[in-house]
């Protein structure tokens, strides 16, 4: 961002959802921009790399870092709420998600390290829609529903179908994403979150891999995987989960695992991997997962 | 935009565009020095300052979402009189060469004493994994946090 756009961008903090809504919707039918900042880790650094804008027709910035109904985190006996501009560090050091989604709070210990961790929020995560969103592929494991809020009330959207393409998403420009949902999966399921990165901390993903799985007599009766940086949206590797679905996940074979992922995703080359060895981890990391359903017995 | 905020145990107001980078007016109206610009993009965490006591980029924060909130940056550890316990392992333990990311690194070691005053190793190196050092490959720098944890009093405030 150049010194002109830092001193003419307009900045407001809504103390309300309900404000934030109707600034949404006047200037959503205005037809003008409007930009929901939160930790700022994608968006203050994507502004200062990009072309300056013209500072006739700048955005107006609303700071929903501290707006009270994008705050929190709520687990109850069987779901879990989690607001919108919590904190990954918030999520990382919640006790009972931790008991209860793991894969959550491994996730959250691995984006970036502290320092984006105290800013980065899971509805920046979603609403920025980066192909590499670690938050994005946990979330999609715990087949989590996004909440939209606007002037019109409340709608959900499942995770799953929530990106619409590289960079999109279902939110309108009228909508504020104001916390996830999930059902919290029962004791025992089987929970991993594995991230391949050049570095521990810090790293942007080159391939990240969630998975929920439970398993009741061996069957499959709750599946959700999320995997990142290997499509232009996070995919939820829906054949994979067809897989964890069957009526006993332990047996499939390494050739179905394969075929499977292989379907479910679309790696590219690009500044940080190349397709032919996203595809190989995407493969291991899936295979890995289930010859871990394995040696637990199936059960 | 009228910004007010306490910065090192002192209030502040400040008149600046909300969306100056918080690292900018701490170097700039404030002329907190210390804090330093190293990537500008959140990797290397030269600029590490705490935001309620939690270690933040500060080129990352907007000035106006520091409206009401606390800041320390490196300028807040020491006294007048003499350096804080970090610091003067730092000091003794060579924990600090070139010096352009030790303020980052004594940022990110003090929220860690503060909430973890025994730190082991590996929460040690976690602690300052989103700092970036090219000159002391990291191992003087751990061995000062680690003196700096035994040597720490009781009293020394967080």
């Amino acid at each position: 961002m150049n010194p002109a756009e830092v001193a003419l961008t307009p900045f407001e903090r809504p103390s309300t959802l309900a404000e934030l809504c109707r600034t949404l919707s006047a200037r959503a039918g205005r037809k003008e921009r409007t930009v929901l900042l939160a930790g700022g880790t994608d968006w203050i650094v994507e502004r200062r790399l990009a072309q300056p804008e013209d500072t006739e027709d700048l955005p107006l910035v609303l700071d929903v870092s501290r707006l009270p109904e994008l705050r929190g985190i709520h687990v109850a006996k069987e779901r879990a709420e989690i607001g919108a501009a919590a904190t990954f560090l918030e999520i990382r050091h919640h006790p009972a998600l931790s008991r209860r989604a793991p894969v959550l709070t491994a996730m959250a210990r691995e984006v970036g390290a502290v320092q984006i961790q105290a800013r980065g929020t899971l509805g920046g995560n979603l609403a920025t829609a980066s192909p590499a969103a670690d938050g994005a592929a946990a979330l999609m494991a715990l087949d989590a529903d996004v909440v939209l809020a606007s002037a019109h009330g409340e709608r959900r959207v499942p995770m799953t179908g929530f990106f619409t393409g590289y960079r999109k998403t279902q939110r309108a420009e009228d909508e504020a994403i104001v916390r996830v949902e999930f059902a919290l999966p029962r004791a025992g399921a089987h929970q991993a979150w594995r991230k391949v990165g050049t570095r521990a901390a810090q790293a942007i993903s080159k391939v990240a891999f969630a998975a929920v799985v439970e398993l009741d007599g061996g069957r499959g009766v709750r599946a959700g995987f999320g995997m990142a940086s290997v499509a232009p949206v996070t995919v939820s590797l829906p054949t994979v989960r067809a897989l964890g679905l069957a009526a006993s996940p332990a047996s499939v074979s390494d050739d179905e695992l394969d075929a499977a992922t292989r379907r479910d995703i679309a790696p590219i080359d690009d500044l940080r991997s190349t397709a032919a060895y996203r595809a190989h981890v995407a493969s291991a990391l899936v295979k890995n997962f289930f010859q871990a359903l394995r040696t637990s017995g199936g059960s | 935009m009228k910004i007010t905020f306490v910065v090192n145990r002192r209030s502040r107001t400040i008149d600046a565009p909300p969306l100056a980078r918080l690292l900018d007016v701490l170097r700039g109206p404030l002329g907190l020095t210390g804090t330093k610009e190293g990537c500008g993009e959140g990797e290397c965490g030269s600029c590490t300052v705490l935001l309620d006591g939690v270690p933040v980029n500060a080129c990352l924060v907007a000035a106006g979402q520091c409206d009401g909130r606390r800041v320390l940056t490196v300028e807040g550890l020491g006294k007048r009189a003499g350096l804080s316990a970090l610091q003067d392992a730092f000091v003794k333990e060579g924990g600090a060469q070139c010096g352009i990311c030790t303020p980052g690194f004594l940022m990110s070691a003090h929220a860690l004493l503060a909430a973890n005053p025994r730190p082991g190793e590996g929460e040690i190196r976690e602690s300052i994994a989103g700092n970036v050092c090219r000159c002391t490959g990291y191992q003087r720098i751990v061995e000062s946090i680690r003196r700096a944890a035994k040597e720490r009093t009781p009293r020394e405030p967080g």
